[in-house]
């Protein structure tokens, strides 16, 4: 059977797809900062806990402050990327999707529990004592095998040759095991949250949003030991990712087209600076490194999408039955909402100083 | 059919979606007042100065929090992906219909989180009024997805001029957008009440606690007048049909209003009970109990509002089984399997027949029904059909009638596919012949009574006069038909100038041996009061007659008549045998000399296929008569569709004659004026049922004209060159006929059994020539044009003008013999040799009077003993 023919009809787009791609570009990159943010940080927490101390605890104790902010905004950012997805690759997704029902349907299920977790990991936090460490590994592992569902659906949605399994197997058990790529993808999401959330936990220290007694100095230390560690790491897996993809996909690195080699030959030089930065423990700078290095590999991933289902699909398929007034009503809508986002935080921030006065 | 289809038996039929909405809707409405409460209590705490209420407000906060963020929040997220696998051709449809709608609903979330973030980890740090001013932004951004998804979600039951335009503000804006957003934001302000008694429950403070669950008490009661009138203007927003699908064609939905119905006073009144002084332990457990009655009470509205969207999942746009609307006349044509991307095989063949079957039950029907589950189990629904026409005929009439499901799609080799799968793996039922056993045709002996031609004066014809009449044995539920088998006879006085004796003789008739009591084999004497309204003495007729009797003269046919004589197909044996033997004696009245003895059948059938659809097993032999589970189901299938309570009555012991609604001319009766005759009324319903059949395999489904059947009542020799159809018209076409009367006489029935019925033998409904049942029927004369031999076999869509003019009411042209009396009922004239039970049995007067089979005066001298030289009968009956 050809794979092709499996592949729905999508539905038609109300404005040209462009618009929806820089949404989706835009709005995955917060989500990714703010998921590594979480899952990186329950990794650190958890590394923290096993190694003991008292500023490890401390900074355990930190980071279960932040835990359940980084959970809902990772989730709540995560809802747009996954709503422009749907808009441009639905009939790749949605398919999918079923293929892995099973698993995917739990994950709702599953953030729930990791978030009730969290929450008592940080409203509990002294009253547990040392057992906290089994509510941080219930909610960290969680968390990990929710991320890999996700790189499981994220790459069975781009090879439609796999789908056929789901004559033989309909009732949504499937997972994309068999995909060499798999592994090196998952981990480089892993290791890189581990990078980001080292970050962050640095940037909570240099900018002074500690809340616990935790050494600032340790903090920052830690957290770029952190980025450090798995920004190395993250070389080295990137390059096992990157010979895992099948060769029409990799060679789009490697000179196939020259945005694609752009951007990874820019990935990897700013990996190697912020190698540097990070040794040098120059926060705020890292952070920028970093930011500039995620936006290169949002595109990148992106690219990779495209190479899997250039032989299906083109975003340039895709019916467009314009009506601008709803892309008006939400820019507007967002321009608010972002202005009221200031506003809360200007009051919060405003509060906040008051208090330490 | 766009998409690949999670198997979910058990689970599904829409279960795991309800799970997950219904929770999800209780605490996101929740989570939409809840910040109203929050910030109206935290106003009064400043107000009154009173700290305990602040503390109260903060600790309610974090419960709020934990709850509507995180379980709502995360819930929220799970409807989503639940939709996306459960129907994501709707959800696909819905992304793209309202991306911006979804993404300003984004927008509004992520304000949602960073107000309640600062609002309660800022409690009593920040400036009092910005505090208030967060909670303010909290309430609005929450109020603001409530406004939008409201309009989504009524989009979805109510799409308005989007269907034509598909302008998203038309859709966003839709007829019960504003009557919905009202009764959802009454709702989520009681909800704030109904959480709050929980936290205050748990106040140790015994007058703060008693002050607060007042004070819920208060916020559950005054948005419920929000909520009921929103709730009521809603109702009546939405159009028809969704509203008489939710509020009589559905037939789950009156269990769900029902339930709401009680549900919404226990709640209000359940949450006053809190507004009273009680002990703590008490409290702490009601207000777990209110926030249930609030999840059951939620719950029936979801069911009903999604329960008005019947078939569809988007109103006019896209059925459940997402299929769009557009497509279905391309499905219809040329296949469903074709145009499903994700079912195995693209056409059904004898190898992959249950295969493609199963696969059209995941695509076209597991959206709605579970297999072995909790929601919609197609078991139970299913379970009386035992055989694949059944089934496959019920897939033919689905959503014609009762518009809450859809049509089936596509074409009736995947229809049939689909109704195997069902009867064969579902049911576990593997019967090819449905129930129904092949009988072979035996020869019973019939002994010819003696004429000698020579030395005998009269000639006695005797007939049955309808050639079959049928008799449903249903009797301690209902019946359409008693037993009544009409009788007819002429005696002839031979000569040159043969005479018809209608005086001075007596005319009596016998039936056969095994036939005496059929009280012993029927219930109908039971019943008949209450069926008929007659007292009728075990074994005597509607006429009064018994199985042996005299017979009547009735003049103006100058025949003698026994009428309704209650003869049953069922011998004392145990047996069925619809053509039991009459013998008919002429004697003369004074002397008591017998003139002339003749017999003749009187075909009488208990072989209806009701069974066939309505499930059960023949009830006697194993190939007719009516059991008690066919005959219940009839009625049950009635009740649910016309709103009757006959199953209650069968129960109390009083079953009812259909026709005593049902008008029907052949018993006389007036019925209801309103209701549609019972002809038209039977046989339009079921021929929505029954399209598209080849030859008569419609009317042999009902009909004992099957013909490896044991009746087999179309016997004559037409039979070997013709079919029901060719005289009365396919089961589509017959029905118009009928309906098209009806309607025509402004009975409201008709246009709903007519829309979906496409004439066949014609072009248009508009050339089919209505007809009154029993009156106006087929005439032998369309075909045997001046009694000449027949040069068509197209005899439908011309009817006898009056009751006078048929078949079986007819006399030759001199007004002195009647048709039958010499050519042999309907559905058996001469020659009539295909009778199941032998050759002779419906020749007996013709092998008798003149020792062939053909027509009586086949031989003129049988009764004129000087050979006549005009055509005085009608033209043609001497073949000059």
């Amino acid at each position: 059977m050809d794979p092709a023919a499996l592949i729905p009809a999508p539905d038609a787009i109300s404005v040209p797809w462009g618009w929806f791609y820089v949404l989706l570009m835009l709005t995955f990159l917060l989500h990714i900062l703010v998921m590594n943010a979480m899952l990186g940080g329950g990794i650190i927490a958890l590394i923290s806990a096993f190694r003991g101390g008292e500023q490890n605890t401390l900074l355990g104790k930190e980071f279960g402050y932040k835990w359940p902010y980084t959970i809902a905004f990772a989730v709540n950012m995560g809802v747009a990327p996954l709503l422009f997805v749907q808009v441009l690759y639905g009939q790749f997704i949605y398919s999918s999707s079923i293929l892995m029902a099973v698993w995917w349907f739990s994950i709702f299920g599953l953030l729930i529990l990791a978030y009730y977790g969290a929450y008592i990991y940080d409203f509990k936090f002294e009253a547990l004592g040392n057992p906290r460490i089994f509510m941080l590994q219930f909610s960290v592992f969680i968390l990990l095998f929710v991320g890999f569902l996700f790189s499981n659906n994220m790459t069975l949605m781009l090879q439609p040759e796999k789908w056929q399994a789901y004559f033989n197997n309909g009732g949504g058990t499937l997972l994309n095991l068999s995909d060499p790529s798999l592994y090196p993808r998952y981990l480089h999401f892993v290791v890189g949250s581990v990078a980001v959330a080292g970050l962050f936990l640095a940037l909570v220290g240099h900018f002074r949003f500690t809340k616990s007694t935790v050494n600032r100095e340790f903090l920052i230390d830690q957290g770029m030991t952190y980025f450090t560690y798995a920004t190395a790491a993250q070389i080295i897996i990137g390059i096992w990712f990157l010979i895992a993809l099948p060769k029409n996909v990799m060679m789009v690195f490697m000179g196939g087209s020259s945005y694609g080699t752009i951007l990874l030959l820019l990935g990897i030089i700013l990996g190697f600076a912020a190698l540097y930065i990070g040794y040098k423990k120059r926060v705020v700078m890292a952070s920028a490194i970093t930011l500039v290095t995620l936006v290169a590999m949002v595109f990148m991933r992106d690219l990779v999408r495209i190479a899997y289902l250039e032989p299906y699909f083109q975003l340039s398929d895709l019916v467009v039955e314009p009506q601008y007034s709803p892309l008006i009503f939400f820019l507007v809508i967002f321009a608010i909402g972002l202005a009221l986002i200031g506003y809360m935080l200007k009051l919060a921030f405003g509060c906040r100083k008051e208090v330490t006065k | 059919m766009n998409y690949p289809v999670w198997e979910l038996t058990t689970f599904g039929g829409g279960f795991i979606i309800a799970l997950v909405a219904i929770v999800h809707v209780l605490v996101s409405h929740f989570a939409v007042g809840g910040g109203l409460y929050l910030i109206m209590l935290e106003k009064k705490a400043y107000k009154d100065e009173d700290a305990g209420l602040l503390d109260y407000v903060k600790k309610h906060s974090k419960f709020f929090l934990l709850v509507s963020m995180v379980f709502g929040g995360l819930t929220g997220v799970g409807i989503w992906w639940t939709i996306a696998l459960l129907n994501p051709a709707a959800t696909s449809s819905l992304i793209h219909t309202f991306v911006f709608g979804w993404a300003a609903e984004w927008v509004f979330f992520v304000g949602e989180i960073v107000a309640l973030f600062i609002y309660f980890y800022t409690f009593g740090k920040m400036d009092r009024k910005n505090h208030i001013t967060v909670g303010w932004i909290y309430f609005i951004c929450a109020w603001m997805s409530l406004f939008l998804i409201n309009g989504i979600i009524g989009y979805m039951l109510t799409p308005g001029a989007w269907i034509e335009n598909h302008n998203f503000w038309s859709g966003f804006f839709n007829p019960t957008f504003w009557p919905s957003l009202i009764f959802r934001t009454g709702i989520s302000l009681t909800l704030c009440g109904v959480f709050g008694f929980i936290t205050a429950a748990f106040l140790k403070d015994e007058t703060l606690r008693q002050k607060i669950m007042r004070t819920c008490a208060a916020w559950v009661g005054i948005p419920f007048i929000l909520m009921i009138s929103g709730g009521w203007w809603y109702f009546k927003a939405i159009p028809e049909p969704a509203i008489s699908i939710i509020l009589e064609k559905s037939p789950a939905m009156a269990d769900y209003l029902l339930l709401l119905a009680w549900v919404m006073p226990i709640l209000f009144i359940a949450s006053m009970i809190m507004a009273i002084r009680l002990p703590q332990g008490f409290q702490k457990v009601f207000s777990f109990v209110i926030v249930a009655i609030a999840l059951v009470y939620f719950g029936a509205f979801e069911f009903v509002r999604e329960g008005g969207r019947h078939p569809f999942v988007i109103y006019d746009h896209m059925y459940a089984n997402q299929v769009y609307v557009k497509d279905v006349p391309e499905i219809q044509k040329a296949g469903f399997l074709p145009a499903a991307k994700w079912s195995k095989h693209n056409q059904v063949t004898d190898a992959n027949l249950l295969e493609t079957g199963r696969d059209l039950f995941k695509f076209q029907c597991s959206a709605c029904h579970s297999v072995d589950g909790y929601l919609n189990d197609i078991k139970p629904l299913v379970a009386k059909y035992n055989n694949v026409f059944g089934m496959d005929s019920k897939l033919n009439g689905l959503g014609k009638l009762n518009q809450y499901m859809p049509h089936f799609m596509g074409t009736r080799e995947e229809r049939w596919a689909l109704a195997t799968y069902i009867v064969s793996d579902l049911n576990q039922i593997n019967d090819l012949n449905m129930g129904n056993p092949v009988v072979e045709t035996k020869d019973l002996p019939v002994t010819i009574p003696p004429f000698d031609k020579e030395k005998d004066e009269y000639v006695l014809l005797a007939w049955n006069n309808l050639g079959m009449h049928c008799i449903s044995d249903s009797d301690p539920f209902w019946i359409l038909l008693p037993p009544a088998n009409d009788i007819y006879a002429q005696l002839v006085k031979r000569g040159d100038s043969p005479e018809i004796i209608t005086e001075g003789v007596e005319i009596s008739y016998q039936v056969q041996e095994g036939f005496e009591y059929p009280e012993k084999q029927v219930r109908f004497w039971e019943f008949a009061d209450k069926l008929l309204g007659a007292d009728l003495a075990p074994g005597v007729g509607v006429g009064g007659l018994k199985v042996s009797g005299v017979m009547k003269l009735e003049e103006d046919h100058r025949a003698f008549t026994a009428p309704f004589v209650p003869v049953v197909p069922y011998p004392a044996d145990g047996s069925y045998n619809p053509y039991p033997i009459f013998t008919i004696t002429a004697k003369e009245k004074d002397t008591g000399k017998v003139l002339m003895t003749t017999k003749t059948v009187a075909p009488t059938s208990t072989e209806m296929g009701c069974k066939n659809c309505h499930g059960g097993e023949w009830r006697v032999a194993g190939v007719a008569g009516f059991s008690d589970k066919t005959s219940l189901d009839v009625l049950e299938a009635h009740d649910k569709n016309s709103g009757t309570n006959l199953v209650e009555r069968a129960k109390n012991g009083e079953p009812m004659l259909c026709q005593s609604c049902h008008a029907d001319p052949v018993l006389g009766t007036k019925g209801d004026p309103e209701l549609l005759n019972f002809p038209a009324a039977i046989h339009g319903w079921h021929a929505n049922f029954l399209t598209d059949r080849e030859g008569m395999q419609a009317c042999v489904a009902c009909h004992p004209s099957r013909p490896d059947g044991p009746t087999q009542c179309f016997r004559s020799h037409h039979s070997e060159f013709m079919d029901c159809t060719n005289c009365h018209g396919t089961m589509e076409d017959h029905s118009l006929t009928l309906l098209k009367k009806e309607h025509e006489a402004g009975k409201k029935g008709a246009a709903r059994l007519m829309e979906n019925l496409q004439p066949r033998a014609v072009e248009t409904v508009a050339e089919i020539n209505p007809r009154t049942p029993w009156i106006n029927e087929p005439d032998c004369l369309t075909c045997h044009e001046e009694f000449g031999m027949g040069m068509t076999t197209d005899a439908f869509n011309t009817w006898t003008e009056g009751a006078k003019d048929l078949y079986r009411n007819r006399h030759d042209q001199m007004e002195a013999m009647m048709c039958e009396a010499c050519h042999g009922s309907t559905h058996a004239v001469y020659p009539a040799t295909l009778n199941k039970l032998g050759t002779n049995r419906d020749s007996i007067q013709p092998l008798q009077y003149q020792g062939n089979d053909r027509p009586i005066g086949n031989d003129c001298t049988v009764c004129h003993t000087v050979q006549p030289e005009f055509e005085a009968h009608h033209p043609n009956s001497l073949r000059l």
